[in-house]
């Protein structure tokens, strides 16, 4: 007993010249709507435990870590082998800066939906935007912190977007990257956004976000029908909380700890299982064999750069952001009264599901990169030994010409090669012979035209290696005047039709099977490939003009 | 700015103040403080200008003009580049820093056409700046990141890219390939000249 | 009782804490090397060669490297060549650094070693010493060659689906791989080697080199025109 006795008499001597058991107090024993004390709210109080979270470990790498572009990299290996557990705390902070910005846009939902964001409230989600470009801030210079060709390349599309940038563009990028390349500067200039200015800014921001809640009050648990009024909500929400009330701490708190100790106990188990991010390459700019990918939560970007027409890239770079940042911070001061309920907002409910959805499915796209040309397919990817077994020897030299010519970069067979155009697993079925002449040869529909890059007799053979490509049982595609031809060469005995190309022999029997089996076989379907553009289906209509113009008198 | 913008309301807040209790001050006394008080003000608003100059000035050092980080650098002996061919090349940039490390290794591709003739482009994509490599067998340039595909000119020949591949400024002095290279291209220091798709045209300031 | 398991909990995590935890599944992979340190055969293989010559150095749509008979065929030398310069009259692309591809000279040199190492085996030819493998520029008899192809070859190329002598074909293999197939065969196709090509007679060198340079009399000054009757 006389042990706490004295505790307390130092308490007291600390408190009477800090003064922080009042105020301490009050705020955890201010009342709350009962309803309120949900797993609904768990969110922001989770964010900020993780923002302590990475402060923590950030400043412990901070210890190790040597913010200079020629030994940053080095650095960072050093911390994932060399230093006992230094990769535990990269994966932590890596990991903690995923559920961060995963939490973060949670809470923004949550609040969104459950309109906490009108009066009183207008400021408090102001200041939340703010926290969210400042996290997103934090994850993209982190990216930048991990000094890899990840981010090398990264860094370049910064400057490549800041200089789409009217008049100012050529200066914005020498004050971004702080020269003329990306060098030991841009480290240097990056580092002390993600180590001081960001940080400064998000835990001031914070402490008045917090604040605000505090003063202004919880939100209430919203109700169809209580619509927001500026004249009454102050007294309604006066009575709420303290006729129907319940003090912050315990009822509502546990929850917000359990929460957020739960968040934290997945970071760590995800940090053990899936470990650190890199440092992919060394940011070598000479190793040009790289593929560079943004980090999880900017792969929309990274997708949207993708799809966007060129045109509309640059209006849109530069104009879109301030636009979005505007509009989410000045929504709250258009929509501060009226209902707050998601039952009677079903526009809003209606945004979020299109933003979820479009986030996902570009985030989706993004972990694949369909886009993007597979550098190593031509020389990697292997044809199945079972189709090269049926080949002729010729179509095995059109095969190799398809692997040779970087086809495979971009069309996928059997599963394997890049994405950028369509596979070609069955376009012997979608294209005449014509037509894939003519569709290598000339290109189109975002394929360069090999046109001058392949000889007659690489054209020939990879065209007839491409007819090899179709499912059993199924025919491959002919021109109606081909099927005419043939038609004609099996009623009338003499004399021969001189067949299409010399070195279609094999192509024409084939042909003549399909005669035999499918007599009034669809001539060529139109492919119903990405790719396919109206001017392509225009010129399928040309060549099957032109080849009937060709054949009608021969036959 | 900032500072002289706490001064001030500061100074509105001290104002407000002064009028909610005026009681006990005689009016010669109040416009004393105050002159006092305005003097601080001023005298404060001057060093933080003569503060805020070099700031600002430091903060803005690196915004120069691209003929500022340019110099001619050689690319070696021409003979490494035969004829008919596109290689890779690599430089040390002429602008540097002394904790650049690696990124100061610059790389490019380097066009043989005839004897004298040759274009370098630069290795970034015009689209987002990302490595493009050359494939010699399909005479295709291709770019990993969003499938930009250039042709062998340089020209655009599939993907976003919104014009050609960047060239640098070349010449060849006793035997060597010199480039006019010191900073990284992008759209605004080549691209406001070259209004069509293609590749920039003559001798228009180009890469670098 | 319920102490003893909490003080091995404990102790085993303070172990695995003070070795730095590298048994967890996150612990990192071996750092980033540049790929010009990259000297795994099979990673070198499977990046630069599978995608022609196949996942297992055969089944592919080029020259089998997996096949014993070849490896014995070519020196060190010709392989190095080929794969460093590419091979002439062929789709096979200079892979050498100086000669604007990717890998440096230890890295060919490694491929080579690999391709030995992986697939030779010991008496290839069965105590029979096979024809040179070089095709000589000059002493091919097409007609001479012609007799032999008809003899030897024809009773499996005849259909025009496993036709060698069409001139789109031929303009795209050399001489010298018409030579190396014709000698080593392609085991993974079920395609003979010299010494079956006929049971009980092996093909001469002078055999071989008149049957190539009969296939090489068919090439056509403009192979693979699509119309050649309308120009």
């Amino acid at each position: 007993m006389r042990g706490l006795n004295e505790l307390k008499k130092v308490y007291d001597w600390f408190e009477m010249r800090i003064g922080f058991e009042k105020p301490v107090k009050e705020a955890a024993m201010h009342p709350v709507p009962k309803n309120t004390a949900s797993w609904w709210y768990v969110f922001g109080s989770a964010a900020f435990t993780l923002l302590m979270l990475q402060v923590f470990t950030g400043i412990l790498l901070a210890l190790v870590y040597v913010p200079s572009a020629g030994q940053a990299w080095q650095s960072l290996n050093f911390l994932n082998h060399n230093l006992p557990l230094g990769w535990y705390i990269r994966a932590v902070h890596g990991w903690g800066s995923n559920f961060m910005v995963a939490v973060v846009l949670i809470h923004m939902a949550q609040v969104f939906l459950f309109g906490a964001y009108k009066y009183p409230r207008e400021l408090t989600w102001m200041v939340g935007v703010l926290l969210l470009l400042l996290t997103l801030g934090m994850a993209f210079t982190g990216q930048v912190m991990r000094f890899d060709q990840d981010a090398y390349w990264g860094l370049g599309i910064g400057a490549m977007i800041t200089s789409r940038m009217p008049f100012i563009g050529g200066q914005l990028v020498h004050l971004l990257l702080g020269g003329p390349i990306i060098g030991g500067a841009t480290l240097s200039h990056f580092f002390a956004l993600h180590v001081f200015i960001i940080p400064a800014a998000l835990l001031g921001l914070a402490g008045l976000h917090v604040w605000m809640v505090l003063r202004l009050g919880i939100n209430e648990w919203p109700m169809p029908g209580r619509a927001v009024k500026r004249e009454t909500y102050l007294e309604e929400y006066h009575k709420l909380t303290h006729e129907d009330g319940v003090p912050f701490v315990p009822v509502a708190l546990w929850k917000d700890i359990v929460f957020s100790s739960g968040i934290i106990l997945a970071v760590l188990v995800c940090a053990a299982i899936f470990g650190p991010h890199g440092p992919t390459g060394m940011p070598n700019p000479t190793y040009i064999h790289t593929d560079p990918k943004p980090d999880f939560f900017f792969l929309w970007i990274y997708t949207s750069l993708a799809f966007l027409p060129p045109w509309m890239e640059t209006p849109l770079l530069i104009i879109g952001p301030p636009i979005v940042i505007l509009a989410l911070l000045g929504f709250p001061l258009l929509a501060s009264e009226g209902e707050k309920s998601w039952h009677r907002r079903p526009v809003a409910v209606l945004v979020v599901m299109i933003l979820a959805v479009g986030w996902g499915a570009l985030t989706d796209l993004g972990t694949y990169t369909p886009w993007s040309p597979h550098m190593d397919a031509w020389s990697s990817d292997t044809i199945a030994p079972k189709q090269v077994e049926a080949m002729s020897p010729l179509e095995r030299q059109g095969a190799v010409v398809f692997q040779d010519k970087q086809c495979r970069n971009c069309h996928q067979v059997d599963g394997h090669g890049g994405m950028r155009g369509p596979a070609l697993d069955d376009v012997a079925t979608t294209l005449t012979r014509d037509q894939l002449i003519r569709q290598v040869l000339q290109g189109g529909g975002n394929m360069p035209a090999y046109g001058k890059n392949l000889s007659p007799a690489e054209v020939d053979a990879l065209v007839d290696y491409l007819e090899t490509l179709h499912k059993t049982g199924q025919k491959p595609a002919v021109d109606e005047a081909t099927q005419w031809t043939n038609q004609a060469a099996k009623t009338l005995p003499a004399p021969p039709v001189p067949p299409i190309g010399n070195a279609g022999n094999a192509m024409t029997e084939q042909q003549l099977q399909a005669e035999q089996s499918a007599p009034m076989q669809t001539p060529a379907k139109a492919p119903a490939s990405a790719t396919t553009t109206q001017a392509q289906t225009k010129t399928q209509a040309k060549t099957h003009h032109a080849v009937a113009m060709n054949m009608a008198p021969g036959a | 700015m900032t500072e002289e913008t706490n001064m001030q309301s500061e100074h509105s807040g001290n104002l407000e103040h002064a009028h909610e209790q005026p009681g006990g001050m005689t009016k010669a006394e109040i416009s004393r403080r105050w002159l006092l008080m305005k003097i601080g003000i001023a005298f404060n608003g001057i060093v933080g200008l003569a503060l805020a100059v070099p700031i600002v000035g430091y903060l803005l050092g690196p915004a120069k003009k691209d003929s500022y980080y340019k110099s001619w650098v050689s690319l070696g002996d021409i003979e490494k580049y035969p004829v008919g061919t596109t290689r890779l090349a690599t430089y040390v940039n002429p602008w540097r820093s002394p904790t650049d490390g690696q990124t100061d290794d610059i790389a490019c591709w380097v066009r043989r056409t005839g004897q004298q003739q040759f274009t370098v482009f630069a290795i970034n994509c015009a689209h987002l700046g990302c490595p493009v490599r050359w494939f010699p067998q399909s005479q295709l340039f291709m770019c990993p990141c969003h499938g930009g595909v250039y042709y062998a000119n340089g020209t655009v020949a599939a993907g976003p890219p919104p014009r050609g591949l960047f060239k640098y400024k070349n010449q060849i002095v006793n035997g060597e390939l010199q480039i006019f290279a010191g900073q990284m291209p992008t759209l605004s220091n080549t691209a406001k000249l070259v209004t069509t798709i293609g590749p920039c045209k003559g001798d228009s300031p180009c890469a670098g | 009782m319920r102490i003893r398991p909490l003080v091995a909990v404990t102790c085993a995590l303070a172990i695995s804490m003070l070795s730095g935890c590298k048994s967890l599944p996150g612990y990192p992979g071996p750092a980033w090397q540049p790929p010009q340190d990259q000297m795994n055969f099979h990673a070198l293989y499977k990046t630069n060669c599978a995608a022609c010559h196949g996942a297992t150095g055969q089944d592919g749509t080029a020259v089998p490297l997996a096949n014993p008979e070849y490896l014995a065929l070519v020196d060190d030398a010709t392989l190095r060549k080929v794969i460093s310069d590419g091979m002439p009259g062929t789709m096979m692309p200079a892979f050498a650094e100086n000669d604007g591809g990717t890998l440096t000279d230890k890295q060919v040199d490694a491929i080579i070693a690999g391709m030995r190492k992986a697939w030779s085996q010991p008496n290839p030819f069965g105590g029979m010493t096979p024809p040179a493998y070089a095709q000589p520029a000059t002493g091919g008899n097409p007609q001479q060659g012609r007799q032999d192809y008809i003899t030897y070859c024809e009773s499996c190329h005849e259909s025009a689906h496993d036709s060698v002598t069409n001139p789109t074909y031929l303009a795209l293999v050399s001489d010298q791989t018409l030579r190396t197939i014709i000698i080593a065969g392609r085991p993974d196709l079920k395609q003979p080697d010299w010494r079956n090509d006929q049971a009980g007679h092996p093909l001469t060198d002078q055999e071989v080199t008149d049957i190539v340079s009969y296939l090489g009399s068919l090439r056509v000054a403009s192979p693979g025109q699509p119309y050649p009757s309308h120009p």
